[in-house]
């Protein structure tokens, strides 16, 4: 007896699983034919016809794995998140070895905003294949996402010593070493990763940002240069370079890079405020004041363009609009929380 | 067979979580590692002399192992200062209380410990009419009658007191009398004597850090307002009600009048406020005042000059970080510390964040500089207690910051990798562009890990250099006697107003020594919730005297002394043109 998944979920396969074993045996056989019937109509492009008949089965044999799967995947494939949501959990509390229930249960969970019981499910989807270093992408971006940052670095740094060939595990690593605090482990992976990925500028650049953390900016340099000359459209390095000057409070070195990240990308804002305080710096005021003007048009939401345009024209003797600045960003900083506003990490909760 | 799909696994379709917060504000600063040590030398070593000076009080500030309210977690300030008038400094120490309450009689009190001399105190609480109980949170002391002896106020949770020095080291709480007490349920959280209208009579500032009532306060964890790194912990102060800012104008007579409203500084609304420092920090003649502030934008009141204020901090560049971050401001120090002549700032600030120190120019503009100036190496510190000081007497203002977490909790949890106990750090200022990190020369006293709060700065053995008194959550006082050896030069200045207030509060002191200015002003408060030593105190470095010494008085006019010879202390009177010798 065979009992298949739908077709419409082979398309989007990335990665091919062997079957798995299922617990049929104390299964009706009842069940497993309207089963069985059911894909052969959803294959059809019946779907209606598909659900009402995995239903039977269900009613038949309500812990029926491929009928609460298929029932699950053909609702998570509607977008019916919410309904897909309950035939998931018992696909997965039926099989609980199986990959992709456990794993599909995460992806709904996920586009639920249950990002936890998420992450929980694909943690035991990663006990089937503790391999699957894709999976450890997802998860690790959202361990991110929750702040929690350990558990993104550690997975990432593991899917980094399965797949030490793939570049974007190096710096997925880079950057959850980072938010973790880790900034050890964090130049670790990126020397690494410069050696691997010589020609990569962002390796350069990884490498560059970590050195100077470490106290050591003379040997930064040079790589900050390399990644420019690697690849002269990457905004980072200009950014990263000017804003350093500018943290020595070398306001007139600092402009030029800061110009150059601009160039390449004009809607680039923490470029243009740090512009604009290396022009403050100059004592350069129609400057700062333009740089700040373009940057409130470009993101009127955001409060620090109005920050320091009242700072601005309080040294400018204007007391009155520095006033309305400052009133400006203050309401903007309440309305708009999380543009200056940094959550911290947290572990995962048991 | 069975033919199993596998599901696509795409990062894209990720929606984003809500962004969550924590009751405090805080950024994940990384730590930025230090240029090169100088391999200078660093003599200015502290030892805890606490136990052998008879400082036995061990505070008391909610409970010990776990904290429910944030009324729990702030401690409170100390205070040096000479209240007898024998040119010793005393120490007066702020003491809490816990929420349970205590039996009849048994409550802790704060206590006043008068200097014997030889490195000893004794417990005049008793005597001194000071053994208050309650949740204390600050200090700041001035003469508000211009008697010449020295009044303290102590910030509460419930009403505030005004202690008058009657004479004869006895204090009494007048208060109520002199419209200064507040209200039954407020947080006062720091204060500031401050001649802000020029008549030459302290006036007061006190600043409430909010509206805490825990009736109405949730409790552990039960928001994300209740979270420090997943971890429920007591809520705030997000969240909780904001507090204010209230001005008392002296009327000459022993009583206050609430300016509040007048003044403006009630217009600033929906800010945690702690420490208050007043100063005149525009040069403009005019006392003004800085206001640490907890995970709100800081405050800066410049004095308009027609007794009004104005905030403006962020302007000024003052109230955020370099980045416009709000921070959880604590604790400011006020000092000079590229010996430019205008007044600069550091703040300390919550953990995983770096301190600031903004740097003036012109008097009108600041920079926050702490990258620069190597003191983003130690985001992991609560840091309250703060102060430019010269620890060495090399004639350059160090920084002496003091830290402790807010939650016991961490101690006994393994998942965040943080512990209540902290230590403090000393770090040395490299000619006023740069500072390093010294604390593991500093000593033993600077080993000890513990969740410290206030710290007031003063020479309390007389011996020419800078001591430190610290305020330290459950545990005892630290009196970290600083055991530099003689070598350089230092100089101390009394001062007494005439004109101006007694106290000489909010007076600027200027001094010249071998082609070197420093400037230093008399604060009634500063670090955090604590009062200092009223005297000023420069070092020399190699130089031995002071080719001449400046004061602005609080009045505003300025006044120039001739030289005077280091390696003692002198007394400035005003408009008498000459300094005298001091014992």
């Amino acid at each position: 007896m065979t009992t298949r998944r739908p077709g419409w979920a082979l398309t989007a396969a990335l990665v091919c699983l062997p079957a798995a074993a299922l617990p049929q045996a104390e299964a009706p056989s009842g069940a497993a034919e309207l089963a069985d019937r059911g894909l052969e109509f959803a294959q059809a492009g019946q779907e209606r016809r598909a659900a009402e008949l995995w239903r039977q089965a269900l009613e038949v044999d309500p812990g029926h794995f491929p009928a609460l799967f298929n029932l699950g995947y053909m609702h998570f494939a509607a977008g019916r998140f919410a309904e897909a949501l309950p035939r998931l959990e018992s696909a997965a509390q039926a099989a609980p070895d199986d990959f992709n229930a456990q794993y599909l249960l995460g992806v709904v969970l996920q586009k639920l905003g249950r990002g936890v019981a998420a992450l929980r499910a694909w943690r035991k989807a990663l006990e089937q294949r503790p391999d699957h270093f894709q999976l450890m992408q997802v998860m690790a971006v959202e361990y991110g996402k929750g702040r929690f940052h350990r558990e993104a670095a550690d997975l990432a740094q593991r899917a980094l010593r399965l797949r030490p060939d793939i570049e974007d595990l190096y710096h997925m690593a880079i950057h959850a070493c980072r938010e973790a605090g880790d900034l050890r482990s964090g130049l670790e992976v990126a020397s690494r990763a410069a050696g691997r990925f010589p020609r990569s500028a962002r390796a350069a650049f990884e490498l560059a940002w970590h050195l100077q953390r470490d106290g050591r900016f003379d040997e930064s340099l040079p790589l900050l240069r390399k990644a420019i000359d690697l690849d002269p459209e990457y905004e980072e390095p200009h950014f990263f370079y000017g804003d350093w000057l500018l943290k020595q409070g070398r306001h007139e070195d600092a402009v030029a890079p800061l110009r150059e990240a601009i160039g390449i990308r004009p809607d680039y804002m923490p470029a243009r405020i740090a512009l604009a305080r290396a022009l403050m710096g100059l004592k350069d005021w129609a400057a700062a004041l333009a740089e700040l003007n373009q940057a409130a048009r470009l993101e009127p939401r955001h409060p620090q363009p109005h920050l320091l345009l009242s700072q601005v024209y309080f040294r400018l003797r204007d007391r009155a609009r520095a006033k309305q600045e400052q009133e400006l960003s203050l309401r903007l900083r309440r309305q708009n929380p999380a543009f200056l506003e940094a959550v911290q990490s947290q572990p995962f909760p048991d | 067979m069975r033919i199993r799909s596998q599901l696509p696994l795409i990062l894209a379709l990720l929606v984003p979580v809500a962004v969550l917060a924590q009751g405090v504000a805080s950024r994940n600063a990384l730590p930025v590692k230090p240029a090169e040590a100088s391999g200078l030398p660093w003599e200015a070593v502290f030892v805890d002399s606490a136990a052998e000076a008879g400082l036995d009080l061990e505070f008391t500030y909610g409970g010990a192992r776990q904290k429910r309210y944030i009324i729990e977690s702030n401690g409170s300030g100390v205070a040096f200062l000479d209240y007898d008038g024998d040119s010793q400094l005393d120490a007066f120490l702020v003491n809490g209380s816990r929420l349970e309450g205590f039996p009849d009689g048994e409550a802790p009190t704060s206590r006043m410990y008068r200097n014997l001399g030889g490195g000893r105190f004794a417990d005049e609480t008793a005597s001194s009419g000071l053994g208050q109980s309650g949740w204390g949170s600050a200090v700041c002391a001035g003469d508000y009658e211009n008697d010449g002896r020295l009044d303290l106020f102590v910030a509460f949770w419930g009403r505030d007191r005004l202690f008058r020095n009657a004479g004869e080291g006895r204090f009494e709480d007048v208060a109520i009398a002199a419209g200064v007490a507040g209200g039954e349920r407020q947080w006062s959280s720091g204060c500031t004597f401050v001649d802000y209208d020029r008549d030459g009579l302290l006036d007061l500032l006190v600043t409430q850090y909010q509206r805490f009532d825990p009736a109405t306060a949730p409790p552990p964890g039960k928001t994300s307002n209740c979270e420090w790194k997943g971890m429920p912990v007591y809520c705030g102060p997000r969240g909780l009600p904001f507090g204010g800012v209230t001005l008392y104008r002296n009327l000459g007579d022993g009583t206050f009048e609430d300016v509040s409203e007048t003044s403006g500084v009630r217009g600033v609304r929906d800010y945690y406020a702690f420490t208050a420092v007043a100063a005149d920090f525009d040069g403009d003649g005019w006392q003004d005042v800085y206001i640490a502030c907890d995970s709100t934008p800081s405050i800066l009141f410049l004095n308009n000059g027609d007794g009004t204020f104005t905030d403006y901090a962020t302007e000024a560049g003052v109230a955020f970080n370099e980045h416009g971050f709000e921070q959880g401001g604590m604790g400011v120090g006020v000092g000079d510390f590229n010996r430019d002549g205008w007044l600069d700032l550091v703040k300390t600030n919550f953990a995983d964040d770096y301190p600031n120190l903004y740097r003036s120019s012109e008097g009108l503009f600041f920079e926050d500089v702490c990258v620069r100036a190597g003191l983003a190496s130690n985001p992991r510190y609560v840091g309250w207690g703060v102060e430019l000081v010269d620890l060495d007497n090399d004639g350059w203002q160090d920084i002496f910051q003091v830290n402790g977490h807010v939650y016991p909790e961490l101690d006994s949890q393994s998942k965040v990798d943080e512990s209540y106990g902290q230590s403090n750090l000393v770090y040395r200022n490299l000619g006023g562009e740069r500072f390093e990190d010294v604390t593991s020369l500093a000593g033993p006293g600077l080993r000890a890990a513990r969740s410290s709060r206030g710290a007031a700065f003063g020479d309390f053995d007389d011996d020419g250099d800078v001591d430190v008194l610290v305020m330290n959550m459950g545990e005892r006082a630290a009196l970290l006697r600083n055991d530099l050896p003689a070598g350089r030069g230092w100089v101390r200045f009394a001062l007494q107003g005439v004109d101006s207030n007694r106290a000489a509060i909010g007076a600027k002191v200027v001094v010249s020594s071998g082609g070197a200015r420093q400037t230093q002003v008399v604060t009634s408060q500063s670090s955090y919730a604590s009062h200092s030593d009223l005297r000023v105190h420069f070092g020399l470095g190699s130089a031995e005297q002071i080719d001449e010494v400046s004061v602005v008085w609080p009045t505003g006019q300025s006044e120039a002394f001739g030289p005077v010879a280091g390696g003692r202390g002198w007394l400035l009177v005003e408009n008498s043109g000459e300094a005298a010798a001091v014992p």
